[in-house]
Parts: C-alpha cells; structure tokens; sequence
C-alpha cells in the first residue's frame, strides 16, 4: 500500500514537470520572436524551414544553408576568424552574386539588392524581368552557361563573392577560386512559411533585414486576407499540383507552400499526405487515383511546353486524359513569367486562392497563370473545317 | 545522516521508480512521436551542430515540439541513476553473500546486473557523442577534388563514383536508378595513401575521423542529368569508444545469461 502511494506520488510528480515543461514551452516559443535580441530588435535565433541564422554578436552571424553547412557573416573589414574555415566566411554586405534560382534572384529584388546580380544560367531570350534584360544588355549581368555546364572561367572573371546555388557538386571547385556558396534548396519541399521567410535568410548577407522584415509583412498580410475571404465558402475544390512526363510522374508534396496554401484556402489538397522533396516523383496509379474527383489540375508545364489546352495536355499523356479536372474541371498553366514572379509572392498567393474560389473573388483578372481551354483554337477550327 | 542517505539510495533504486520512469518515457515518446512527425527539420541539425548549441538554438526556441527531447533526457537520467542505484544495491548483495559455487557461479548471477550497466555505458556513449562530437557538415566532393583535414595534415580525394543501378525486370520505376552507391576515396596523410570504399552503410575511417555518405548524385543513369558528387558527414567522436565498451559490457552479461539458463542449470536440475 504505501509503496503504491509512493509510485503514484513519483508519477504525480513527473507529471506536474511535464506540465510545467509544456507551459514553459507555450510560453517561450510565443516570445521567442522578440526576446532574444542583439541592439536591433531582431531574434538572435531565426529558424526558416531547413534554413537557419543565429545572431552571435553584431560582428558575426551564423548561417546554415539548404545543404547543411554553415557559413559565417563578417563585416567587410573584419579580421579573420580562427575558428572556421576560409571558404566558410562571406564578407558582407556582399557586393557582388551569381545566382542560379529564379526564386533566388526573384528574392534579390525583393530585398532591393538586384544591382549586385553579375551571373545568371538562364540566357538573355529566356528573361522576363526588365532590369536582367537591361543588366544582361549592358554586360553587367553575365550568362554563365547552362547550369549543368557553367563555365567557371566566365564566372571567376565575374568576380563575384558569393554564389547562390541549387548545385552542391560546384562547391568544391567554387572553394578553390575562394567564392563563397550557399545553397538555396533544400531536401524537403520549402513550407509556405519557408518560402515567405526565406527573404529574411538572405537578408543578412546584404544588410537588408528591414527589408525583408516588410516584403515579410506584406505577404503575411495577403494571406491573412486569403484566410478571411475564404473563411465562410461552400465548396472546397479538390486540388492537384504536378504532371505526368515520359517516364515519370512529378507532384508538389503536401508539404510544399503550395499544398499548405491550397489546405489554408479551404480547399482540398490531393497530395497531402506525399512528403517530402518539391517535385516529387510518385506512381502514375496514384496520380490518376487522386485525379478521379479533383476539380483543378495546375501542371508544371507552360505552353511553350504543350500545355495550350486540355484536348493537348491529354494528346501528350493519354494516360491522364480521364482525370477529373481534364474531363470536367478546370487546367491551369503557369505564364513564362511566373517562376520569375517570386518577389510578387503574395499576388501570386492571391492569384491561386482566385483560381480556387472564383466565388469570392469577383472579376479577378488572372496574372500568373492561364487557364486552359478544352481544345486549341487553332485545332478546333481544323478539326470544324475537316466536319465541314 | 547515513541512515538519510541510505532511505534516499533505496528510494533511488527502488522499482516502483523503474515502473513509473518507464510508464512515463514511453508517454513522452509517443508525445514525441507527434512532435516529430513532419518537423526533422528541427531535429536534424542536432546530429551535427551537438547538444548544447542544439539546446541554446532550435530547442529553446520551439520548446512546444522540442519539449519532450528535453524531458527524455531528464527521464532517461532518471532512469540511468535509478538503474545504478538498483544494480548496485543488488550487487553489492550479491558479493556480501557467500553462496555455494565459488566465482563462477557468482559471474553467473551477476550477469543481468552486467548488462544494465552495459545499458548505462551505452547512454553515456551516446550523450559523450552528443556532447563532443566534432562534425565538418556537408563536405562535397567531386572527382578529382580532395578536402583537408582540421589539425590533422590528411587529405581525402575522391576518385571515382562507383554506383550500383537496378537492372531487375521486377520493379519497373527502379530500372537504372542508384540502389549502392559507391565511392572509392583516396586517404593520403603525407607520408602514405590507401584507397577506401565509402558506401551507405560503410563508414571509411581515417585519422581519427568517420566519413558518412550522406547525399549523392545523380542517382539515376536517366532523368535530370546532374554532375556527379557526395555529401559527407565528416565526424570526430569519442563516444564511439565509449558505447562499444558498453555494447562489449552488454554482449558479455548476455553470455553469462544464456550460459547460466542454458548450461548451468541445465546440469544442476
């Protein structure tokens, strides 16, 4: 007996610690934002998906990149630290990059730093944002090449000091030539508040984090409002992101910020229970499974690459002409431009929460994506000629 | 005082402890089992960054996940000192007694207290490690380029990629992708250099450190043509020594175990 009111009196305890920790951690995790600051009033920890800074002092910042490595950030004139490699410290703000993302670069103009762009892997036809175009037109801004055979003597006479990077096998020979790299992907699919953050992860390599804090702001803002007009709708449309290619079947996880956004929007996402990398590879059985009752189908293709109308989308891959969204529902495609819209991130949160309720967005003009017709134009006016 | 402190070591031993240390780490695993499921993001860091700047980092910060990691260590400390206390007491029993069968038969019924603490050499091991452990993260190499060692003047070259691909006719969406990839490595310390084969789950050791594989590419002969590479984890870690003594620990009380039911008494029935 009293060996029992002894256990119960340990468990009771332990119990009352646990309770304690988790209050703790309610309570901390709340303040974590503002507490811990450095002069500025900035977190000295900020954790942005995979990605992550660590405030140490006003003359040092920690970075880790999408790969996992760290990087230290030193004023320009700053001595050396000991206690790191080399090819680990990045001088800032940095004044010149290469960038291989459109999603990077996008971010660069977010934070207002495009004018210190010198490389690109994407040549001049292939751009859509004005400033690269006249950047390129210019010579101030190089293409370096394909990014699967970057020319690297290009590159060093650039003479950029940092290198944002979707390619780790680059780094190796980016430490000989003493350029700093950081990679900007990571191996899980970015969360939607990893990708509205990830202008804060760069920021501190350009001095830009007011900057960054506002474009933050103004996307948090748009998606509260996503959040309030589609609090109350009706219909929550079934959603699927990705495509079927030759051999293989990609998709967005449900991870990604595009399953998160459309869950957000009160609509169904139909790979939300797929984890893991962006374009993920899944079976085609269960990309036609989960495209049986879907209602909208957004593809990774654009038109250049065969996504003008369902009737061509199904020529391409018969193997999907009788999913939902082909048969009754609604395709859409994204614009050229839109891989290189990132730094409108919220108009392009609000363009895909449009697509989802028409309902509560009365008029919207779409600017980012299309929505494919049944068939071509030009195809139905042949296909009513041959009637004829 | 003494008798203070024997109450307390009872208490500290007692089993009633064990029972409820052990009711409440499998509740805070399945509360981590929550917190874990979709967030490694927050957990992975701690395999390379250490404990403590895990702690003053990523644990602090998001105490809602993290909390129940924090707790487990203090259970499983718990648990450590309640096991100590318990097998301590029955061993220090055991020696005061002199039973029939002189040494041998003593070794025999110490065996399961040999293996508990084994269990507490392993824990130890694995804070050691958590604690000590140097890592260089994510070391790429590519053929042909080597990376140097801290401190330690070796080199380490990667030569070739060697990966095994599926050429089975069974799974059809496995067809030529990576199923072993290997990479064959040049470890030169100056004065000498051997070639080691780095695999998954085959760790090359050198000068002291551990290299993991961790990522490579491509990893597949089709798809998205990328340049060949390997991530490594490159590790420095003292617990290694310490948790295999306790495995080594463990694996001799286990013997004595199976040798006391098995043929002891057996032969004394």
């Amino acid at each position: 007996m009293q060996s029992n009111t002894t256990m119960y009196r340990l468990a009771g305890g332990l119990l009352t610690l646990i309770t304690l920790i988790t209050l703790c951690g309610c309570n901390s995790d709340s303040q974590s934002g503002t507490e811990k600051t450095t002069g500025e009033e900035r977190p000295a920890f900020l954790q942005i998906g995979e990605f992550a800074i660590n405030r140490i002092s006003p003359d040092r910042t920690e970075v880790r990149d999408g790969a996992g490595r760290t990087l230290v950030l030193i004023p320009r004139k700053a001595p050396m630290p000991a206690d790191c490699a080399p090819n680990q410290v990045v001088r800032v703000p940095v004044q010149r990059v290469v960038a291989y993302g459109d999603f990077d670069i996008a971010t660069l103009r977010a934070l207002g730093v495009q004018e210190t762009l010198v490389g690109v892997t994407r040549s001049k036809e292939h751009w859509y944002v004005p400033e690269i175009k006249r950047g390129m037109e210019a010579g101030r801004i190089v293409y370096l090449g394909d990014a699967s055979s970057i020319d690297f003597e290009r590159l060093n006479q650039q003479q950029p000091e940092l290198v944002l990077t979707w390619d780790p096998s680059i780094i190796p020979l980016l430490d000989d030539l003493h350029i700093a790299t950081v990679v900007t992907t990571t191996p899980q699919a970015m969360c939607l508040t990893a990708r509205m953050r990830f202008v804060q992860f760069l920021a501190p390599f350009f001095h830009k984090e007011k900057e960054a804090d506002a474009f933050f702001a103004r996307i948090d803002a748009s998606l509260r409002d996503i959040r309030a007009r589609t609090a109350g709708v009706a219909h929550q449309p079934k959603v699927m992101w990705g495509d079927v290619y030759e051999k293989r079947v990609m998709v967005e996880p449900g991870n990604a910020w595009v399953g998160e956004l459309v869950g957000l929007a009160q609509s169904d996402y139909q790979f939300e229970d797929v984890f893991g990398t962006s374009c993920i590879e899944i079976t085609v059985e269960r990309f036609l499974y989960s495209g049986q009752d879907a209602d909208i189908f957004f593809t990774y293709r654009t038109g250049s690459m065969g996504a003008t109308s369902k009737a061509a989308l199904a020529k391409l891959n018969p193997l999907i002409k009788d999913i939902g969204p082909l048969q009754r529902g609604r395709v859409y495609a994204p614009l050229p431009h839109y891989s290189q819209s990132g730094d409108k991130l919220d108009e392009i949160l609000t363009e895909i929460s449009a697509i989802l309720h028409p309902e509560v967005y009365p008029d919207y003009q779409l600017h980012y994506f299309v929505e494919l017709p049944d068939t071509d134009p030009i195809a139905a006016k042949e296909a009513s000629h041959d009637r004829i | 005082m003494t008798r203070l402190l024997s109450i307390f070591w009872h208490k500290l031993g007692s089993i009633n402890l064990t029972v409820a240390l052990c009711l409440l780490l499998t509740a805070d695993l399945v509360w981590g089992y929550f917190c874990l499921n979709r967030r490694t993001a927050l957990f992975t860091p701690l395999n390379d960054m250490g404990l403590i700047a895990w702690m003053q980092t990523y644990g602090i910060n998001n105490l809602l996940f993290t909390g129940w990691f924090f707790l487990l260590l203090t259970l499983l400390t718990l648990l450590s000192v309640n096991t100590f206390a318990c097998t301590t007491s029955r061993v220090v029993q055991l020696l005061r007694a002199k039973g029939p069968g002189g040494g041998r038969r003593l070794a025999l019924k110490l065996a399961p207290h040999i293996m508990h603490y084994g269990l507490i050499v392993i824990l130890a091991g694995y804070l050691c490690s958590y604690l000590f452990t140097e890592v260089l993260t994510s070391s790429t190499l590519a053929p042909g380029t080597h990376l140097s060692l801290p401190g330690a003047g070796g080199q380490v070259s990667l030569l070739a990629f060697e990966p095994e691909y599926y050429q089975g006719q069974r799974l059809a969406f496995w067809k030529d992708e990576v199923i072993s990839p290997k990479a064959r490595l040049l470890l030169s310390d100056g004065a000498s250099q051997r070639e080691e084969m780095l695999s998954c789950n085959r760790p090359v050791r050198f000068q002291g450190y551990s290299f993991h594989l961790i990522d490579f590419a491509p990893k597949s002969l089709g798809g998205m043509k990328m340049k060949t590479r390997i991530d490594l984890n490159i590790r420095k870690d003292p617990g290694v020594g310490l948790y295999l003594a306790g495995m080594a620990l463990f694996s001799l009380g286990l013997f004595f175990y199976v040798y006391d039911w098995i043929v002891y008494r057996e032969a004394h029935k």
